[in-house]
């Protein structure tokens, strides 16, 4: 099995290198990128299996950011998995509107990241 | 963290010959032989001065550049209570880590590198008490007496009121 | 040092440039800008300071910033109003922000009560303003969150299990009914669920794992495929699941991501309801005919099924899809989907590291928005690396002086070729000595950003209206300068804000504002930076200065000292004038310590003083600290270097004039001051035969202006010299601040002017 590739984005450098220790020791590749638009940008060039994005972010927020995703030809069925503190259902309503393929919720549980990842990619 | 081990095992690992030997720099003071493992060792050099440090104990013998960092010197005859060592060119200085440190031994010369087996180290026998401060233990080795340096022993107590 | 330790690391570090972008944001909301992206962003960085707090389990700060996040959310889409008391409160809530982190930092417990009246406030407002509001009141909000969110303590250093099954005991509650265990799930997926990029295979796959699974596609909507449409979703699934302790609600957990997008119902077989799986016919799976979908077990069927769910997905990318299905009738839903694939995926281009990826997909549009630096591309580097290439860097300018120095006239003359060589070289070490020193600096702003609170702290308990004013934070200088500048900065703002403004009632009376100003300002002038500290108070009270100083045998009661004199003794050690110890600037440590700390970074303090009119303090700092100018000697036969910063002057031995004190040490005078002496030689015990008529007297100033006069056997020469520490290997030893490496190779030592008089200090006192 090939590894597979996460673009994690989030402007909290905490959040991201908690990710990527935990995504990196369940065996992903881990890909990172500050705001949507360096997401984006990533993107461009890069093939990813699953993303994990920030709502709350500088330049371009997580929902901007799965739109413009979601937009783009080739990424209509790549998994977007929307990783927000945000207990009230409409951040997630908006999110999944946006075209989010499901939810994590910080702070997050290693076991539980990555069962649920395993929900939304092969 | 097993990576982390893995690299810090990985210089043994090349120097030891077999699970339970090792290997060791020997090393002369006088008639005296002694040992550290090899692969604390990080270098070898002749005698070429040092810097005298103020406020240390004798056998503190000052400190060197090592292509850039300062490490300190320590004379071993003195720290053995033989009195300073009237060092030549013929001189050794064996750079060695111990910890995050390095320090430098000065000793007359390294004699040998020696590979023991760790079941024949025997611990120092009671009775001079500066052998059992700064010795880990002692093995035989071609009827030779090698006293294996505890080298965080030998560095501690280096300043004059500590 | 572990994980946990490393992320806490990283955590306080964004932390502490979260709040000083609070500051910032705050300081121009204050001053009347109020756009929405400040608001936004202000809101961002409490929301990443709770995002972490609650990863650690930092429970009262995620608590505080959650209540403090809710309201600004309320104030970003304008249901309350952001009036200057809103703002205030806000203020108010970065500090007690600040305080929580500190306290997680330290690991200190804050008093529960602490900022619950702010916390109330919080509530008030987002109460009061959206009472009118149709769906929720904001006290609700604020309470639910002690419900919903509850910070988890993660544990990463377990390692992260394979994906099982979701984790019973979360389910506990779910009723659970003997003999239960076998289910029916009936499951049609809407043409959203595709769009959103979930896929039923991975849903079967995590049921799967719950219990035995049998899986019936329902094709029984599969139109011919002439009326095939392409995007529509025609098929559903019939689940069964058996498993002893199989609940409704972990089911339901597995379609989580779903809910909304497809049709789902659950139902428990044999349990006292009427079955509702007569709703569909299992048997409808068989009329289609197409059994390639009829999953006979999950590990064979769900294949195809993959395949199908993909197409629909994917056929939108495919625009000849379409032509393909119409041509090609007869084809299996496999092979369909095997035409609709998209062309293979082109080789991923070589992969960079995470950070750096990062680094190099830099904002394309960055301009366009406010409060971050714009346009300009970073990477983040270990300082170690940076110090490693900018110590390199000092040894390079150093060998490419001894260099020159080697050059004498007849080589001169001589190799012309040479001398250009090396003036060239000069000056591209020099370049790039400043370059590399430029990656090393810092904007003072760091610092500068924390001294509006203070000022704030300072005028509530001096019952003061203090304004402060901060100019040139953009300035920039060496990041360890700036490390130090953080205790002497705030020392000098708070002697200024304690005793430089006056009682609002006392300015009144002067004829000046009621509100004092200090004005922090930092500049570049040559080779230094200068950061002034300026207060419009009543300036220092020279007489007062003068009775102290002369009262606790700071100065002989016999000098005159001039006003300027008079001022600087403000640094002199353990010299108070507060009458009374003052919370603030008192407990006997005050400007003395930034004497010592701003001298310890080579750097000097200057004190002017107008009485009436204010105080102004300067202090001048080198550029950076990694190279030093420095005045080689010996000591016996050893190298040994003295900071230039710390010498008054040289005399030669045979011109001094040196007394006797009753005690039996020795005095040396000059100018009317008699100044300890101390001979290096004596103190270090360096061996070496000398001249006594070729000694010579460096006189330096340490600590508090206060001079010192050492002994040398011999001065060399000026130059200029990389630190090094002798920490690194073995310890701190006294007198000594530390070494560098010589031209020749060999290690000076470098001379501890302040240790040394210190030292002697004691010495006389013991």
């Amino acid at each position: 099995m090939t590894t597979l590739r996460v673009l994690t984005v989030d402007d909290s450098r905490t959040i991201l290198a908690m990710l990527h220790h935990t995504l990196s020791n369940a065996g992903f590749e881990v890909l990172q990128a500050e705001d949507g638009q360096q997401g984006l940008n990533v993107l461009m060039k890069e093939s990813v299996d699953v993303v994990i994005t920030d709502i709350n972010m500088p330049v371009m927020d997580g929902i901007e950011f799965i739109r413009h995703v979601r937009a783009t030809g080739n990424h209509q069925s790549l998994p977007i998995l929307i990783l927000t503190t945000e207990t009230s259902q409409d951040k997630r309503d908006q999110g999944k509107a946006a075209g989010g393929t499901g939810w994590i919720v910080k702070p997050f549980d290693p076991e539980k990241l990555i069962s649920v990842i395993h929900r939304v990619v092969h | 963290m097993e990576a982390l081990n893995l690299r810090d095992d990985s210089g043994e690992n090349s120097a030891i010959a077999a699970h339970n030997s090792m290997q060791l720099i020997a090393f002369s003071i006088g008639e005296q032989t002694y040992g550290v493992e090899i692969t604390t060792v990080r270098e070898i050099r002749a005698w070429n001065g040092a810097t005298p440090l103020p406020n240390t104990r004798e056998f503190v013998r000052g400190v060197i550049n090592l292509r850039g960092t300062i490490v300190p010197i320590f004379d071993l005859r003195a720290r053995f209570g033989d009195g300073p060592t009237s060092p030549t060119k013929n001189h050794v200085v064996v750079v060695m880590s111990v910890g995050e440190k390095w320090v430098g031994i000065l000793v007359d010369a390294v004699s040998d590198i020696l590979t023991v087996s760790r079941e024949d180290i025997h611990n120092v026998p009671e009775g001079n008490s500066v052998d059992t401060e700064l010795l880990n233990g002692i093995v035989t080795h071609d009827s030779r007496m090698v006293g294996l340096i505890d080298l965080h022993a030998v560095v501690s107590g280096a300043k004059l009121d500590g | 040092m572990s994980d946990l330790d490393d992320f806490k690391a990283t955590y306080f570090d964004e932390c502490s440039e979260l709040l000083n972008e609070l500051e910032e944001q705050f300081a121009a909301i204050e001053a009347g800008e109020r756009d929405s992206d400040r608001l936004n962003a202000v809101f961002r960085a409490i929301h990443s300071i709770k995002g972490g707090a609650g990863a650690f389990g930092f429970s009262a700060l995620v608590g505080f910033a959650h209540a403090y996040e809710t309201l600004l959310d309320y104030v970003r889409d304008g249901r309350v109003e952001l009036t200057d008391d809103v703002c205030a409160l806000c203020i108010r809530a970065n500090d007690i922000i600040a305080d929580h982190v500190k306290a997680a930092q330290s690991g200190d417990v804050l008093a529960a009560d602490y900022g619950m009246e702010e916390k109330e406030r919080f509530d008030a407002l987002a109460r009061g303003e959206s009472a009118d509001d149709d769906d929720e009141t904001g006290g609700e909000i604020i309470e639910e969150f002690d419900i919903d969110f509850t910070p988890v303590m993660v544990n990463l250093e377990a390692p992260a299990e394979d994906d099982a099954a979701p984790a019973e005991d979360a389910f506990d509650t779910a009723p659970l009914q003997p003999e239960s265990g076998h289910w029916e799930v009936i499951f049609t997926p809407h043409r959203a669920l595709y769009e959103r990029a979930n896929d039923p295979l991975l849903l079967f796959r995590e049921l799967a794992a719950l219990g035995q699974m049998h899986t019936r596609a329902v094709l029984g909507e599969i139109p011919p495929l002439a009326n095939f449409e392409p995007f529509a979703v025609y098929c559903s699934w019939e689940i069964s699941i058996v498993s002893p302790t199989l609940t409704e609600a972990a089911i339901r957990e597995v379609f989580e991501f779903v809910e909304g997008d497809c049709d789902i119902t659950v139902t428990q077989v044999g349990a006292s309801a009427a079955p509702a799986s007569a709703k569909s016919a299992p048997a409808a799976a068989a009329d289609a005919g197409l059994d390639l979908l009829a999953l006979a077990d999950d590990e064979v069927g769900v294949a195809p099924a993959k395949s199908a769910a993909k197409s629909s997905a994917k056929a939108a990318s495919a625009a000849s899809a379409q032509d393909k299905f119409e041509e090609a009738p007869g084809l299996s839903f496999s092979e369909l989907a095997e035409t609709m694939a998209p062309p293979p995926k082109p080789a991923a281009p070589p992969r960079a590291k995470p950070t750096a990826l990062a680094a190099a997909a830099p904002a394309a549009d960055g301009e366009e928005h406010a409060g971050r630096a714009v346009g300009v591309q970073s990477i983040r580097v270990d300082l170690d690396k940076v110090d490693r290439v900018v110590n390199m860097v000092g040894e390079l300018v150093i060998t490419q002086s001894m260099l020159t120095q080697q050059m004498d006239e007849t080589l001169r003359a001589r190799y012309t070729e040479l001398v250009r060589g090396l003036e060239v070289l000069a000056q591209t070490t020099r370049g790039l000595q400043d370059s590399v020193m430029a990656i090393r600096a810092q904007p003072v702003k760091s610092v500068f950003s924390r001294m509006p609170r203070l000022v704030r702290e300072l005028a509530t308990k001096t019952g003061k209206k203090i304004k402060l004013e901060t100019i040139g934070e953009n300035t920039e200088i060496d990041k360890t300068v700036i490390e130090q500048l953080s205790d002497p900065l705030t020392h000098m703002i708070r002697n200024s804000a304690d005793h430089g403004i006056e009682q609002p009632e006392v300015r009144l009376g002067r004829g000046k504002s009621e509100t004092g100003t200090i004005r922090l300002s930092a500049e570049q002038a040559g080779g230094n930076i200068l950061i002034i500290v300026e207060d419009d108070g009543g300036g220092i009270n020279r007489e007062r200065v003068l009775q102290v100083a002369r009262d606790k045998g700071v100065i002989p009661p016999d000098t005159n000292p001039t006003d300027e004199q008079i001022d600087q003794l403000i640094f002199a050690p353990g010299f108070s004038t507060a009458a009374e110890v003052s919370d603030l600037s008192g407990r006997g440590v005050g400007m003395d310590v930034v004497l010592s700390n701003i001298k310890k970074i080579g750097g000097s303090v200057h004190v002017r003083s107008s009485t009436g009119k204010g105080t102004r303090m300067t202090l001048r700092l080198p550029l950076t600290l990694a190279v030093l100018d420095v005045m080689l000697v010996k000591v016996g036969d050893s190298p040994y270097v003295v900071p230039l910063s710390s010498i008054v002057e040289t005399i030669q031995v045979s011109r001094a004039s040196f007394e006797r004190v009753p005690s039996g040490g020795q005095v040396l005078q000059v100018r009317g001051e008699y100044v300890q002496v101390i001979d290096l030689a004596k103190r270090f015990d360096m061996k070496g035969q000398t001249d006594p008529e070729s000694r010579f007297v460096v006189l330096c100033e340490a600590e508090g202006s206060q001079k010192v006069a050492l002994i040398v056997d011999d001065i060399i020469g000026q130059q200029q010299v990389v630190i090094k520490s002798l920490e690194e290997n073995f310890e701190r030893v006294e007198g000594i601040a530390g070494g560098t490496i010589l031209g020749d190779g060999n290690v000076a030592l470098i001379v501890d002017v302040q240790g040394l008089k210190t030292q002697l200090i004691h010495k006389n006192a013991a």
